[in-house]
């Protein structure tokens, strides 16, 4: 369960303003708003990657800023994240970028043989041929590989959490529905936590239990897709409307 | 009686300078507290032995034995204008084997370890900075922390002790090249031979010249990785922002190279 209280966040103007919100254990959830509104800056906020000005996170009841020295430690081996352009390591290969995700006490206690098994796995997981990408750097791979090889390091750790900052984005409409299943898949199969950070509103409603809109710097929505759907709030409405428009137009152009 | 709340009318000159030099005071602090904060993370990561000895000798790799080409061509040019030069101005007044002594001074109080630095802020320094400062924009180092790994113990640290170790070791080494550099070169524009050029250069030596030279070379190692990674973790924005701070890393480092180049003088050479 990941629960973000009171969380503001400023730089040059206020993004976040005082936002509560909770997801469940087990849960896929899904954070929509338009470009701006602070989403991937409270996902950011559940690692400390973002300190928040004021609020406190808490995951799985480990409070990130009032629980200690060794809270934020648990709560980021706790936790896989999947970042917006994968922010795969340059120079490293694929495994040695997969490996990384292993937590570093328990990789130095681990045989060589067993990372490299789980590794191998991860890879698999994420539908890679192990065999013929392990050795190549980042560079070697296309947009849709490295999305991949993002997810399996941020599964290889064997989160009870997982957080998606935008897994589609930048991908095609074939690597984005794959993505897609395959965001399901693992959230089913790992039976985590899921919090996801998307532009592509069609795909959040069908995958997730539950939306939230940010808006302003406020939650201005949350609710099940349905809710989401049928909602009569004018700003709702007109980021489903403005959404389904970008939908149809990628679509257009892609179909053309 | 009533009283005006009107401020006091401020010449618009002083009140530009005077904002200025806030806007300054408040960078330069914020530049030392952080420089501050790395350089106890980077003790930390050393005292607790999360730095990794291969990711040292790489870097070590990188800083010293790829700058050998470049710091052979800066120090024998060094060595040869102070000869010729030296040797121009000496003609007609002093004993000629007092070129030695100007050459080896020159080069191992000076021209050695400042040029050797300067080098390496265009080759190491300028390098380290982009490619954090690549990694900070692609989210590279938020990766890091997110999957509980220290940037600090894994790039910033290795990157330091490799500049301590590395850059006297290329000093010691600039110097040898210049003062040969500069022996050839004073035999062929001023006939001097080898043996009047060494009494020259023994004739004046000290060995806390030495020992000055090299102090001078293990502080500029430390500044140039120092500053360009506490830079290159700083960059804000895509590749304009890695390219603007790379720019002002340099800058910075070459000031500090030479505000530091001239404390020296009055510390240890008094």
């Amino acid at each position: 369960m990941i629960t973000y209280r009171n969380i503001h966040k400023a730089f040059d103007q206020p993004v976040l303003q005082g936002i509560d919100l909770t997801v469940d254990a087990g849960e896929m959830f899904a954070l929509f708003g338009p470009s701006g509104t602070g989403k991937s800056v409270l996902l950011k906020t559940t690692l400390s990657l973002i300190v928040p000005d004021r609020g406190d996170v808490e995951v799985d009841g480990i409070s990130v800023y009032r629980g200690g020295p060794d809270a934020l430690g648990r709560v980021r081996r706790r936790v896989g994240y999947v970042f917006q352009n994968a922010a795969l390591f340059d120079s490293l290969n694929v495994y040695d970028n997969v490996a990384m995700g292993i937590p570093e006490e328990e990789l130095a206690r681990t045989a060589k043989l067993d990372v490299a098994r789980r590794v191998w796995s991860a890879i698999e997981t994420v539908n890679l041929d192990p065999a013929e990408v392990m050795a190549k750097i980042p560079a070697e791979l296309s947009g849709g590989m490295r999305k991949r090889v993002g997810i399996a390091r941020a599964i290889v750790g064997r989160p009870k959490v997982l957080l998606w900052d935008e897994p589609t984005t930048g991908l095609d409409p074939v690597n984005t529905a794959a993505v897609e299943r395959l965001i399901t898949r693992l959230s089913d199969e790992l039976e985590v936590t899921s919090l996801l950070v998307t532009h592509d509103v069609e795909g959040g409603l069908l995958m997730c239990d539950r939306v939230a809109m940010l808006d302003g710097g406020h939650l201005r929505f949350c609710g099940t897709p349905d809710e989401f759907r049928k909602s009569p709030d004018p700003r709702v409405r007109a980021f489903v409307d403005r959404a389904a428009a970008e939908a149809a137009l990628d679509n257009g152009t892609n179909a053309a | 009686m009533k009283r005006s709340t009107r401020a006091l009318p401020v010449p618009s000159f002083i009140h530009r300078w005077l904002s200025g030099f806030g806007r300054a005071s408040v960078i330069t602090l914020d530049h030392a507290g952080a420089l501050g904060i790395l350089s106890v993370g980077i003790v930390k990561a050393i005292a607790q032995g999360r730095v990794r000895s291969q990711d040292v000798l790489r870097q070590m790799y990188i800083m010293g034995i790829q700058s050998l080409p470049i710091v052979f061509v800066t120090a024998s040019l060094a060595g040869i204008v102070t000869s010729q030069q030296g040797g121009y101005q000496l003609a007609s007044t002093s004993p000629a084997y007092l070129l030695g002594t100007l050459v080896v001074q020159s080069v191992v109080l000076e021209l050695g370890p400042l040029l050797t630095a300067i080098v390496l802020v265009g080759r190491i320094g300028a390098r380290i900075t982009a490619e954090l400062g690549t990694m900070v924009v692609s989210e590279q180092i938020d990766a890091f922390e997110a999957l509980g790994r220290d940037p600090v113990a894994i790039l910033g640290a290795p990157r330091v002790i490799a500049g301590v170790i590395t850059m006297p070791l290329l000093v010691g080494f600039a110097d040898v090249i210049g003062i040969a550099a500069g022996m050839v070169a004073a035999n062929l524009s001023t006939g001097l031979g080898t043996e009047a050029f060494l009494y020259g250069a023994r004739l004046f030596w000290h060995s806390w010249d030495l020992f000055y030279g090299f102090s001078k070379s293990v502080v500029f190692g430390l500044i140039i990785p120092l500053v360009s990674v506490h830079m290159g973790l700083r960059t804000k924005g895509g590749a304009a922002g890695v390219g603007l701070t790379t720019t002002q890393a340099v800058m910075f480092m070459i000031l500090a190279l030479l505000i530091i180049d001239a404390m020296f003088p009055p510390l240890l050479l008094q």
